[in-house]
């Protein structure tokens, strides 16, 4: 094991590295460059054995992901925002194929207007092609994501393409130390895919054909039980994890302090760090509060939550994403899973750290008050400028 | 935990600078956190760069609003940036400049320091005139002005992360080191390491930490410095009212803090405590 200092992209670009992935190809686009940066530098000093594939866009880049998983290779892509969108049509073929692709995909706003801070409106907006979604919160915790999210794809009840999502700065270019593992254990935790070749070269065939209305029904029920199936194998897949580097994550929604909590956030990638430094400082003042970070966003862990829900009076959801016309998606969802549960607790909705806006420890406290407070009815959004910004002249 | 903010331009090496000071803190056995922030991304445009060092791991991830040090890579932004913007008394502010630390505006309780980076640089061959190239050398004038890094780990951190040039990098840090400009003495560590995190004291107080209140003793023409705070960011905690040492603080009939001026002798623990930092230690002539 060594220690070293790194990003989130070149955490992510280690972890490729350790995983051995057979073919790269991506489009480089802000904040993701960095991370396929760093592979064509492992691919051209040799220390990565993979093919690097150049492409004219992000569409093309997924094409030849897919195209490169069906032949069996491991294969990995990342990208950000437009690039995201772009790949849009190819995000269903690839979930669709059951192409167990690994993607590292920057959390970056959606223009216009243009920006480039850290947003999830990209990934959100994505949640029904078929893709698990994970959503790491530091450098230590993209690569570890990296590795496991291949080994879960792979699985052969599970056979899915996987996002590893980054919050673009505030992980994607925040170096920190991270423990970097000896190639011979990821070996042992993630050996080489092996029995998945749909295709073979030389051997003509065909992949996704017409499939009238008396087959595809089953086609996608399949879809549906093999994305289930990733409820229950992260736990097994993070505690062979744990066996091997003495680290885990929290599973698919990893709770801090929530026992005894009267109410708790539910926070994805980053602010999640700055929200469990708030929850320590509340509850050294005496305040029963806790923290529930959603890894795992596809597919939702509903049981977790509603365990969770259980046993809080309050959850504050915290999205990085609007559902115009709704609220925050992520609470939509977890207001939608809540209400099979036994006891459902009022659910607000905060929007917070949109297009790359700070989250500091005094709006996580202020959300911790509104949370514990009488109203709570509609979506807060958090650090809104009182002046209206003209945007049609 | 030390928070230093980095201003510089597009292509001057901000960004590398506050990653090779992460580098160096790590060597040094520190816990470090470093990012920037983009703007646009283009040559020449301002770009803010920020680092925290610790000793045990980051608990924030969010940009440095208070910070302990403030270094700017190129003197021509202090009169388009506001550099010095939040930070702390007893803080210290550096700026590559060939003129003395005594030109340089500071709010009050600021320590200053200059170093001539530019020439330094140049003379190493580290960019050319109009784009030095001077973030090793404003590293090393860090290093001696506020021991946040030792210049040993630094020169280690030079010959492992700079992919051009490492020697003239590194004799370029040593000179940054030996010539930087303080206008005082060297900062005394223990003057940056502000408390910030109240979470981490174990018991807080139910009330003020102060039996006795400075009243007889006008303890308020001590005051150099006054608390100014920012009510519509404040979460009515109370850390303020409890820490105060002279019972100077006042709860209002909805719980917020209100200076008692008569009594305040401007020490700045409230600015301290303060978790979110609504609180600003300015100048009595500033002072509402």
């Amino acid at each position: 094991m060594t220690r070293e200092v790194l990003s989130g992209n070149a955490a992510q670009a280690y972890a490729v590295r350790l995983a051995r992935a057979q073919v790269v190809s991506a489009y480089p686009i802000t904040p993701q460059t960095t991370i396929v940066e760093q592979l064509s530098r492992f691919v051209a000093d040799g220390t990565l054995d993979a093919r690097f594939v150049e492409v004219e866009s992000e569409h093309s880049a997924l094409q030849v992901v897919v195209s490169a998983s069906a032949l069996g290779a491991r294969s990995y892509t990342a990208t950000s925002s437009q690039g995201l969108l772009l790949m849009h049509e190819l995000l269903h073929w690839a979930a669709g194929l059951r192409a167990p692709i690994v993607m590292g995909v920057v959390n970056r706003a959606v223009a216009p207007p243009w920006n480039i801070g850290a947003d999830h409106t990209d990934t959100i907006s994505q949640r029904d092609t078929g893709w698990v979604q994970l959503y790491p919160e530091s450098s230590q915790e993209v690569l570890d994501t990296v590795l496991q999210a291949f080994r879960l794809a792979e699985l052969a009840e599970v056979r899915l393409p996987a996002m590893v999502n980054e919050d673009a700065f505030y992980l994607s270019h925040t170096v920190e130390p991270v423990d970097v593992p000896p190639a011979e254990l990821v070996d042992r935790f993630l050996p080489p895919r092996e029995g998945h070749a749909i295709l073979r070269p030389g051997v003509v065939a065909r992949l996704g054909s017409f499939t009238g209305p008396d087959h595809y029904v089953e086609f996608r029920h399949e879809l549906a039980r093999a994305t289930d199936e990733v409820l229950r194998r992260l736990p097994e897949v993070e505690e062979e994890f744990r066996r091997l580097t003495g680290r885990t994550h929290g599973g698919a929604l990893a709770t801090y302090r929530t026992d005894d909590a009267d109410a708790v956030l539910v926070t994805m990638g980053t602010m999640s760090t700055t929200a469990r430094t708030v929850v320590d400082e509340l509850r050294a003042a005496g305040r029963k509060v806790g923290l529930a970070k959603l890894r795992l966003f596809r597919p939702l862990p509903e049981e977790e939550l509603r365990r969770l829900a259980g046993s809080v009076d309050r959850l504050g959801v915290v999205d990085r994403a609007f559902t115009f016309g709704a609220s925050g998606p992520v609470a939509g969802e977890v207001r939608a899973a809540l209400y099979a549960a036994p006891q459902r607790p009022r659910v607000d909705s905060f929007l917070a750290g949109i297009g790359g806006r700070d989250v500091t420890p005094g709006h996580v406290h202020r959300m911790f008050e509104e949370l514990l407070g009488p109203d709570g009815a509609e979506t807060v959004w958090e650090d809104l400028a009182p002046t209206e910004v003209g945007v049609h002249g | 935990m030390r928070e230093i903010r980095f201003h510089g331009r597009g292509g001057q090496g901000a960004v590398v600078a506050s990653e090779l000071l992460a580098q160096a803190a790590f060597l040094d056995g520190k816990e470090p956190q470093s990012f920037p922030f983009f703007g646009v991304e283009r040559r020449g445009a301002p770009v803010t760069a920020y680092a925290r060092i610790d000793d045990r791991p980051i608990g924030l991830r969010t940009s440095i609003v208070a910070p302990d040090v403030v270094v700017v890579l190129d003197p021509g932004l202090l009169g388009t940036t506001p550099v010095t913007d939040g930070l702390r008394p007893g803080g210290l502010l550096l700026v590559n400049s060939a003129r003395p630390p005594e030109r340089l505006a500071v709010p009050p309780g600021v320590y200053r320091a200059t170093v001539d980076a530019t020439a330094i640089a140049v003379e190493h061959g580290l960019g050319s005139r109009t784009m030095p190239i001077v973030n090793t050398t404003v590293l090393g004038a860090l290093a001696r002005a506020s021991g946040v890094v030792s210049l040993e780990a630094l020169q280690r951190a030079i010959d492992r992360y700079v992919p051009s040039r490492p020697r003239e990098n590194r004799a370029a840090a040593a000179d940054g080191f030996a010539s930087v400009r303080l206008l005082d003495a060297v900062v005394p560590p223990e003057r940056l390491a502000v408390p910030v995190a109240p979470g981490a004291s174990p018991t807080i107080p139910e009330g003020p930490v102060a039996t006795v209140p400075s009243r007889s003793i006008r303890t308020a023409a001590w005051r150099t410095l006054t608390p100014e705070i920012e009510l519509a960011r404040c979460t009515r905690c109370n850390f303020c009212w409890k820490y105060c040492p002279d019972d100077a603080i006042e709860l209002d009939a909805q719980g917020f803090p209100r200076i008692v001026l008569d009594s305040c002798k401007g020490c700045g623990i409230c600015a301290a405590v303060c978790p979110p930092r609504t609180i600003a230690m300015v100048g009595l002539e500033e002072a509402a």
